[in-house]
């Protein structure tokens, strides 16, 4: 298929506002009136309220009103697949960063000034900052009564326990698969807290107005689940929930799901008639929003002689923090995806997700992903040195492809991508040539990681278009698609344009999303915007051309199926010199006497991935559906005196069926493996024993800045359509942050023969560890 | 106390009364509606809210308001003309490094500081400058390479 304007550079229609400081973000907006609020934050992660005293605040200049949660748990508990969350605590703490009290006050200082004269009195309890100490029978339990919440039937909280939810899935028999391996190998791996850390902080801005309609204002990417929860807890109709969405930067994740909206809506309820804003500070963003990861992964693989992988089993212990209903679906995707880029006839994969005291888990680029292929990966590399083979070589034996079944259970094509093709360019790129022999400062290294993703989904999740013909034949194409700097509108431009054969310029993209007129989207996560937005694009496209074409036969007076569309005219195919232009059919035609028939040149779509499920008894189920195969490579470079680790250069391929803007894929790609080199080296956030969060700022969380980055980086897409999303293409944006973790691990064994089985691999762990092997192990 | 304070902000004397806690952040955004300068950390790490003071790159956030009498002050909304973008705009938008761009007016002033004292810094002097700030979105990858367009795009006009 020869594409005209798919595949093409364009600039982003977002760039030019960005770059000369005019894009406006949350913070940036000022509303008539508007209020500012602030809000305290417990000194336990684990406590019961015994008192809290807001008298002296009330009393300070520009203060408006002070808020607490007494009484909230009883009206206003929410969550999408378990209710176990409420907007402010009441009667008990469950962790430091989350909302204790509010002052609302006439500008951010007043109010900040404000929250230091609340008292507040604890009679603390037990905390819990690892799952493996909150699932303790004798653990106090975080929620005494999380059995009773409101869930999906599919999940499993129970009263008296911190286990939130236990989710199993099995193919096969592992437990035969074990039996009859030659070989074993196993591990116990953790995947530590992480921030998405955009550098825009979340910040919502909500407006009680009087006529009881409620506005709200959020960096997020859900609006319309904000409108669904916010409507619900305030018995409202869904429709007189207006919610808009500003340029958003940067998510990764975290801007997905119901974050801080509630509690500032919660705030703002008792201001009616005032807007109330609030931005998160960055420490707020580390302690008060959502966190990634938090998992450790026991994993045990079983495999023949000759390489044929026979048997995986994986046990994750994900510690999901306070509240669970973000958290579960990651917890789940970790153990159902740890299969990673193989096939395995017989698992056995079981996730315990836990509370614990800490701020809640949520998405976190990758999705569960991430976590399980650093087991799966640096695993499989320990088994090819076992069974001593070419660890390329056993892959081979092992890949998923057409004709194989995923974990799931669901059957692969030769539509879901050829990941033999990534990984030869890959190969090429990092292992065809000699490595750089050890010299008085480094030693040097060189790893491999094979990559698989899925969305995460739900059956229900669709996006929506809406495709609108201007009177000079010019359009407009509105979605519910939030842009967070991933470049979905160009790809909505593109898309537009190769379908309609219009050419970019004349086709205007949504700039921002407002549930009074955006289409319906579900959330824009799991990378799955271009397949599924994109289809619904394309869809409205050609609903617009087809009521072109039943207009025009009414003007040329012939069948409908005699006609065809190029762009500029509905002509006859049998002679195009009968024809009319699309200006004179976007209205409806008029005849000469002014009488006009057909429709207005106006259509909507929505796309879905097909049959898309829930699990069935044995945790199986259609949900992936659409996957996406890759190769990713690492040169390091370790510097023997302090341990420091230098990626000099990374390489991936993806096969992603289609690329629709080189330029921005690309970047998604650059951008993806340095943030999980940052995973891989420096990033974690960490908790002392009584649950406080020790580095929320970005000296002390430090991910990687222009010098950490690798000086080169190989980027190359294999292009196997897949048969969903429009010309072909799969997902991107999140692929990119999986393989670096286990790559670069790979890449230290090279290089020095230790074996880590945690990130980050600091400098201070990489040289203690160097200098014990040198003492042959006596240290 | 609030205190009145005179400086030059994209070329235009302004008075403003401010409190003693507020900063050159606060008052660009709150009071002047310059709300290109972006914040986004509280330690100064991330260099989002870089502007030109007295000719230097600084982070706004940094600097008291109390202390800016007679200071000239050059933030990113000043940096295109009109309709016509400054080359480094030009640069960074060309070589993709504009992504969800929030960092991107930081990280232009910083630029725009390092080229007009030199414009023939090389690769290396960019990237001490760049290190300055914080990106989470490219990898750094294609705003090296705009910065590099940019100072090509400057010399070619110089």
């Amino acid at each position: 298929m020869t594409l005209k304007y798919v595949g093409q550079n364009i600039t982003r229609p977002d760039a030019v506002q960005k770059a000369t400081g005019k894009a406006l973000f949350l913070a940036d907006l000022k509303l008539p009136g508007m209020l500012y609020a602030a809000i305290l934050r417990p000194a336990y992660a684990h406590a019961k309220i015994v008192s809290i005293d807001v008298s002296e605040a009330e009393k300070e200049p520009g203060v408006v009103k002070v808020v607490t949660g007494k009484g909230c748990a009883k009206k206003h508990v929410y969550g999408d697949n378990i209710r176990d969350q409420i907007p402010m605590a009441d009667e008990k703490v469950r962790h430091m960063g989350e909302a204790l009290a509010a002052v609302v006050a006439t500008n951010p200082h007043a109010a900040k000034e404000a929250l230091k004269k609340i008292k507040v009195q604890y009679q603390p309890l037990p905390v819990y900052v690892q799952a493996l100490d909150a699932i303790d029978p004798k653990a106090v339990p975080i929620h005494e009564k999380a059995g009773d919440y409101w869930h999906l039937p599919c999940f499993t909280p129970k009263n008296g326990s911190n286990l939130a939810n236990y989710y199993h899935l099995i193919k096969g028999d592992a437990e035969k698969g074990f039996q009859s391996s030659d070989v074993v190998v196993e591990g116990e791996f953790k995947y530590p807290f992480g921030s998405c850390a955009a550098i825009e902080p979340h910040g919502s801005i909500v407006w009680f107005h009087e006529d009881n309609t409620i506005e709200i204002w959020s960096s997020s990417i859900c609006p319309f689940i904000i409108r669904e929860e916010v409507a619900r807890v305030y018995g409202r109709p869904e429709s007189d929930v207006r919610v808009h969405i500003p340029e958003v930067g940067g998510c990764f994740g975290y801007k997905s799901d119901i974050v801080v909206e509630q509690t500032i809506a919660y705030i703002a309820s008792f201001v009616p008639g005032y807007p109330v804003k609030w931005v998160a500070t960055r420490k707020e963003d580390f302690t008060s929003t959502l966190l990634g990861h938090g998992m450790l992964i026991r994993m045990k693989i079983g495999a023949k002689k000759d390489g044929r992988l026979m048997a995986l089993k994986t046990t994750v212990y994900h510690s999901t923090g306070a509240y669970s209903d973000t958290g579960v679906h990651v917890g789940n995707a970790a153990a159902h995806n740890s299969g990673g880029a193989y096939e395995y006839p017989n698992c056995d994969l079981e996730t315990h997700l836990v509370y614990t005291n800490t701020p809640p888990i949520g998405a976190w680029r990758g999705y569960g992903h991430p976590e399980a292929m650093l087991a799966q990966e640096r695993l499989i590399d320990i088994l090819a040195r076992k069974l001593k083979m070419d660890p390329f070589v056993l892959r081979d034996k092992n890949y998923l492809g057409p004709g194989k079944e995923t974990a799931l259970g669901e059957k692969l094509w030769e539509t879901n991508g050829d990941i033999r093709k990534c990984v030869a360019i890959v190969k090429k790129a990092v292992f065809d040539k000699p490595k750089p022999k050890e010299d008085a400062d480094y030693c040097y290294g060189r790893g491999f990681a094979a990559v698989m993703k899925s969305p995460k989904g739900a059956p229900f999740s669709s996006k929506g278009a809406y495709v609108k013909f201007n009177a000079d034949g010019s359009v407009v194409v509105n979605c519910g698609g939030a842009e967070v700097g991933q470049g979905l509108r160009n790809v909505v431009r593109l898309v537009a344009a190769e379908t309609l054969k219009i050419p970019p310029e004349r086709i205007h993209v949504y700039t921002e999303i407002d549930t009074q007129f955006s289409p319906w989207e579900w959330q824009t996560i799991g990378s799955m915007f271009t397949k599924q937005g994109g289809r619904a694009v394309m869809r409205a496209c050609l609903k617009a051309i087809e009521q072109m074409k039943q207009t025009a036969s009414q003007a040329l007076r012939c069948d409908v199926d005699l006609l065809e569309y190029d762009g500029e005219k509905v002509f006859l195919s049998s002679d195009p010199s009968v024809n009319v232009p699309i200006e004179k059919l976007v209205r409806g035609y008029m005849y000469e006497n002014g009488m006009t028939v057909g429709e207005v040149v106006q259509a909507v779509a929505d796309a879905r991935l097909p049959r898309y499920s829930g699990y069935d008894e044995k945790g199986q189920g259609s949900m992936g559906v659409s996957y996406t195969f890759g190769a990713q490579a690492a040169e390091i470079r370790i510097e023997k005196k302090t341990g420091k680790i230098i990626v000099d250069h990374f390489a991936s391929s993806f096969d992603v069926g289609r690329v629709i803007q080189p330029q921005q894929i690309r970047g998604q790609v650059t951008g993806g493996v340095v943030m999980t080199i940052g995973a891989a080296l420096t990033e974690e956030v960490r908790f002392d024993k009584d649950g406080k969060l020790v580095n929320p700022f970005f000296r002390t969380y430090r991910f990687p800045t222009i010098k950490d980055a690798p000086k080169r980086q190989t980027v190359e897409f294999v292009e196997t359509p897949g048969t969903i999303g429009p010309f072909g293409a799969r997902g991107i944006g999140e692929h990119p942050v999986i393989g670096a973790p286990p790559a670069i691990l790979n890449a230290i064994y090279d290089a020095t023969g230790i074996d880590f089985f945690e990130i980050p691999v600091t400098p201070e762990k990489m040289k203690r560890a160097l200098d014990a092997k040198a003492d042959g192990g006596k240290r | 106390m609030a205190e009145k304070i005179t400086f030059t902000v994209n070329r235009v004397p302004r008075t403003v009364e401010i409190e003693g806690w507020e900063k050159l952040i606060d008052v660009l955004r709150d009071q002047l509606g310059l709300t290109g300068t972006k914040q986004g950390c509280d330690d100064y790490s991330c260099g989002a809210c870089t502007v030109l003071l007295n000719g230097k790159a600084e982070n706004s956030c940094k600097v008291f308001a109390k202390k800016l009498n007679g200071a000239e002050v050059l933030t990113i909304e000043a940096l295109a003309q009109g309709t016509k973008l400054h080359p480094i705009q030009e640069g960074l938008i060309e070589a993709g490094a504009v992504q969800c761009g929030f960092c991107i007016p930081g990280i232009a002033m910083r630029l725009y500081s390092l080229f007009e004292r030199k414009l023939d810094a090389s690769e290396t002097e960019i990237i001490d400058a760049l290190e300055e700030h914080l990106c989470r979105c490219t990898g750094y990858e294609s705003i090296l390479e705009g910065a590099k367009l940019a100072q090509k795009k400057m010399k070619a006009q110089n």
